[in-house]
């Protein structure tokens, strides 16, 4: 049977336009004007039409789709050394010092009137979150195996492609490695981020902290020299139990979050403990994964009883606490009903 | 680098740097000073330490005249140096609590690199005790000292005299090379020592798997120099045409 067609009804409706004017923040200098801007527009949808004007030439205008139509650029005095101004590098705001606006949000629904005025500041070269992520994550697996496999200059000329005689240290790179693996997998496969992107300049610093703590460590863990643990095997055992104990429930928090945001939205939830055991964490902190995270260090400095490792660890404790702290204030702020019993990452205590 | 620091990167104890005695030059940001007992507070620091860094000085022209010769002078002012510098550890507690609109990483950063010089390279390294560099170092340092913590003190009080906010931005052109070279030569000074008694310094193999040399730390110190000394250096020439014009034109209006 044919399915019937739907014919796309092209009806003229009296429509109430909006202007969009796009100040400097800092200079008010009048970088764009937008006329005829459909109330339904969203933020991102400006910050496109801003892009796009800002690639015309003065005085032109640019054809448009039906539902919204650019109104005539005018260039201010940066625009032509200015580089491109795309999307993720825009903060519109109502106020110049104000917060900046969500891409989400709805001209019409925003206190303005036919007339908006918004304030542009630019955020700088922007990188995707992914793009940094993989990079901060790539680097240290494959700077711990140089070590590990003793590759030429790192140690002495007598040491070269030798293997160390411990089994701990056999174990210890197993470790690192699958822990950089899982982070580079949930990076690509698991994890919904709710920023597309961030300013370019933290590539170098993230990845100068976990390029250069993977160097630090890896070369007292391998050093020919190294001094396995005091208490033995035991020590090894136990401490291998916690780190795989809090990588599986590392893991575990991950995919819960994952499943409290349906694909592409950035919708936001209380997490709750599920039928999985490791996330009934959540009942006792608003950021198992950062519980668990610590754990797993805590395990694997143990496991090499190595200071670099037990620092690296610390220094991650405290980023981590921070974050918690902070991603735990904005639960109780947007949701009235949240947990009372939950600290941000340590239970009862953090 | 600690001779310089100190000087006026920071806005430092309450006083602000361009704040005292001729006033706010009219920018939107409010300042909120400290309270009545803060401010009672850091005046009393602020005398405290510029009469500490005044007895230094007095010290150094009296062993001097005693002594006849510029040599060794270090021994005769060792224990109010140790005293008064470590006591400035409180500024990063002024910054941490809010009573001093400073950061306390750059208080913080000021701070630990004396401290660092008095005890972790002159005081552990009786050696380089004797050596001329640590006479020059401390002398820059005082007289810096004394000129900030009386600017500070004024400021405080609302009376600073032009003459102490221009010693504080015109001497340092001087003293901060002058502490900075001090500084230096003490450190490669006290090289050999180090690796000789292997100070500070841990080797493999041990227990915790770690290792630490003291003497590449210390090369890694005086190359850190570098970077650090002529931005710091250029800020304050920046600061100081700043505010030393800022002053003139309010004059003209008086």
């Amino acid at each position: 049977m044919p399915v019937p067609h739907k014919i796309a009804k092209k009806h003229k409706k009296a429509v109430l336009f909006f202007e969009v004017e796009i100040l400097d923040a800092k200079t008010r200098e009048k970088l764009c004007f937008l006329d005829k801007v459909e109330p339904q527009a969203t933020i991102a949808e400006i910050k496109n039409l801003f892009t796009k004007t800002r690639e015309c030439r003065p005085y032109t205008s640019i054809p448009t789709p039906t539902w919204a139509s650019l109104g005539t650029c005018r260039e201010g005095l940066s625009a032509h050394w200015n580089p491109q101004w795309y999307p993720a590098r825009q903060s519109l705001r109502l106020d110049p010092k104000g917060k900046s606006l969500k891409d989400e949000d709805v001209l019409q629904k925003l206190p303005v009137g036919t007339t908006a005025t918004l304030f542009f500041r630019d955020l700088g070269a922007q990188i995707s979150w992914v793009t940094v992520f993989l990079t901060e994550y790539a680097g240290p697996l494959f700077i711990y195996l140089l070590f590990y496999f003793r590759v030429p200059f790192i140690y002495g000329h007598k040491y070269d492609f030798t293997s160390s005689r411990h089994t701990v240290v056999h174990l210890a790179c197993i470790c690192h490695s699958s822990h950089y693996v899982k982070r580079l997998l949930e990076t690509l496969f698991v994890h919904r981020f709710s920023h597309g992107t961030m300013p370019l300049r933290n590539i170098f610093k993230n990845c100068t902290y976990y390029w250069g703590f993977a160097a630090w460590m890896a070369y007292y863990i391998n050093h020919p020299l190294y001094t396995p643990p005091t208490y033995g095997a035991q020590q090894v055992k136990l401490a291998l139990t916690i780190f795989v104990i809090c990588q599986l429930g590392n893991f575990s928090i991950h995919m819960a979050l994952r499943d409290l945001r349906p694909a592409g939205s950035k919708t936001r939830k209380i997490p709750y403990p599920t039928k999985n055991p490791f996330t009934w964490l959540f009942l006792l902190v608003s950021c198992p994964n950062y519980t668990y995270e610590v754990g797993s260090w805590i395990g694997f400095a143990i496991m090499t009883q190595c200071v670099p490792v037990a620092l690296f660890s610390l220094v991650g404790f405290t980023q981590m606490t921070i974050w918690a702290k902070g991603k735990h204030r904005s639960y109780l702020k947007e949701f009235r009903d949240y947990p009372p019993l939950r600290m941000p990452i340590i239970p009862f205590l953090l | 680098m600690a001779a310089v620091a100190a000087t006026a990167a920071t806005k430092g104890n309450g006083g602000g740097s361009g704040r005292a005695g001729a006033g706010e030059g009219g920018g939107t940001r409010k300042r909120k000073g400290p309270g009545p007992v803060a401010t009672a507070y850091l005046v009393i620091y602020n005398v405290v330490m510029t009469a500490g860094w005044l007895v230094i000085a007095v010290g150094l022209v009296r062993a001097y005249l005693a002594k006849g010769s510029y040599h060794s002078l270090y021994y005769s002012i060792e224990k109010p140096l140790k005293f008064f510098q470590t006591g400035a550890l409180l500024e990063i507690l002024h910054c941490a609590i809010g009573i001093v609109p400073s950061s306390v990483v750059l208080t913080s950063f000021q701070v630990m690199s004396r401290v660092f010089l008095i005890w972790a390279v002159t005081h552990s390294v009786k050696e380089v005790q004797s050596e001329d560099s640590v006479l020059l170092f401390v002398i820059a340092w005082t007289i810096t000292e004394i000129i900030r913590y009386s600017f500070y003190t004024f400021s405080l009080l609302n009376h600073l005299p032009y003459i102490i906010k221009w010693a504080r931005y015109t001497l340092f052109i001087v003293l901060y090379p002058m502490g900075v070279t001090g500084e230096l030569l003490t450190i490669y000074a006290a090289l050999p020592f180090v690796r000789q008694a292997g100070l500070y310094s841990i080797s493999l193999p041990n227990k915790y798997n770690f290792s630490f040399d003291y003497y590449t730390f210390l090369i890694l110190v005086m190359i850190s120099y570098i970077p650090l000394f002529p931005q710091l250096y250029f800020h304050m020439i920046h600061q100081r045409r700043k505010i030393l014009s800022r002053t003139e034109e309010h004059k003209k209006f008086d």
